[in-house]
């Protein structure tokens, strides 16, 4: 065998796979990581939407009755037909509201924050662990 | 009609893979699995560190599947992959191109004085091991290694070359002389 055959003698044995006897164990310990992994990414984007959805509520229940009073002062002041439109929404949103106390959200006191401090400090978070992942990443290639 | 994920191509079932399939995925790395731990372990990683290695390179293997193309093979991808964070992995313990010379041990030859690869591996030196690996196991061109491994191009070249040289003698063993008694009288 010249030297000039040789690189591609090599390269097939290099392409000729060792089989192992274990390799079984090894798929299995593999799977039972990737599920790991999922389970975990699952339960903290569950969190996270929990969190960012209470939070949600909250901040929108606010805006709605802003909104609904101002719209209520507005049509107060038009005296015209869109009052029972507000009303409605008005009802809407107390329906909302009542529905949150029962369920004990609403009341719920997330330590001295306001709920834009929790927000803010909420995305903070995120994107600092988004941050840490994407350096993480960055890393391992 | 659903084809049986071994009558899948590694493209197909590593785009099935990028949308969350983790059958598909099982399928990739019960093709391709021993060819990495293999490489892993020509490299010079022991077996333990080998497969954790591989491991971790598919495990993000699947969670970059979505940039895997087709324009290699599958298996070229991963080896890369797990070849490169090998090296990492390494480099964190101890700058692994210091030149030292294996210790003599005697090889495993089979009757007519051949040796597998991977005992042949074993008679070289840990540059030319790395060297030799990345070229022709993980498919990396010798400007790549030189980036990988921060060694000089030409001492690269020179790993591969006496690696290969190494390689060759211990693979093909110089004939016995038996020319020159047989033409006597």
């Amino acid at each position: 065998m010249s030297v000039d055959e040789f690189d591609p003698a090599i390269e097939r044995l290099f392409a000729r796979a060792p089989a192992f006897a274990d390799s079984a164990q090894f798929e299995a310990d593999l799977a039972a990581k990737l599920n790991k992994s999922s389970r975990f990414r699952t339960m903290a984007l569950s969190v996270a939407g929990l969190v960012g959805g209470v939070i949600a509520v909250r901040e929108v229940l606010s805006v709605d009755f802003n909104f609904a009073s101002s719209s209520s002062s507005a049509s107060a002041g038009a005296q015209s037909a869109g009052q029972g439109l507000t009303m409605a929404g008005v009802d809407g949103a107390q329906a909302v509201q009542s529905m949150l106390d029962r369920l004990g959200v609403a009341g719920m006191d997330l330590g001295s924050m306001g709920g834009m401090q929790l927000f803010w400090a909420t995305a903070g978070l995120l994107v600092a662990l988004l941050a840490a992942g994407v350096v993480k990443l960055s890393q391992e290639i | 009609m659903v084809k049986p994920l071994r009558d899948l191509h590694d493209v197909e079932l590593a785009a099935l893979s990028a949308a969350g399939g983790r059958r598909e995925f099982g399928e990739l790395v019960r093709r391709h699995s021993p060819a990495v731990r293999g490489l892993l372990r020509r490299m010079g990683a022991q077996p333990a560190l080998a497969d954790d290695v591989a491991q971790d390179a598919f495990l993000l293997a699947f969670e970059k599947c979505a940039e895997f193309r087709g324009e290699g093979t599958f298996g070229a991808w991963i080896k890369r992959i797990a070849a490169r964070l090998y090296l990492k992995r390494r480099s964190k313990d101890a700058r692994y191109v210091a030149e030292v010379e294996n210790d003599d041990v005697a090889p495993n030859v089979d009757s007519v004085g051949r040796m597998d690869l991977d005992e042949a591996m074993k008679g070289l030196t840990e540059p030319e091991r790395l060297c030799v690996s990345l070229c022709h196991g993980a498919g990396l061109s010798h400007p790549e290694i030189a980036a990988a491994i921060n060694l000089p191009l030409g001492t690269v070249k020179s790993h591969v070359k006496r690696g290969l040289d190494k390689l060759r003698a211990r693979l093909q063993p110089e004939p016995v002389a038996h020319g020159s008694a047989s033409h006597v009288g």
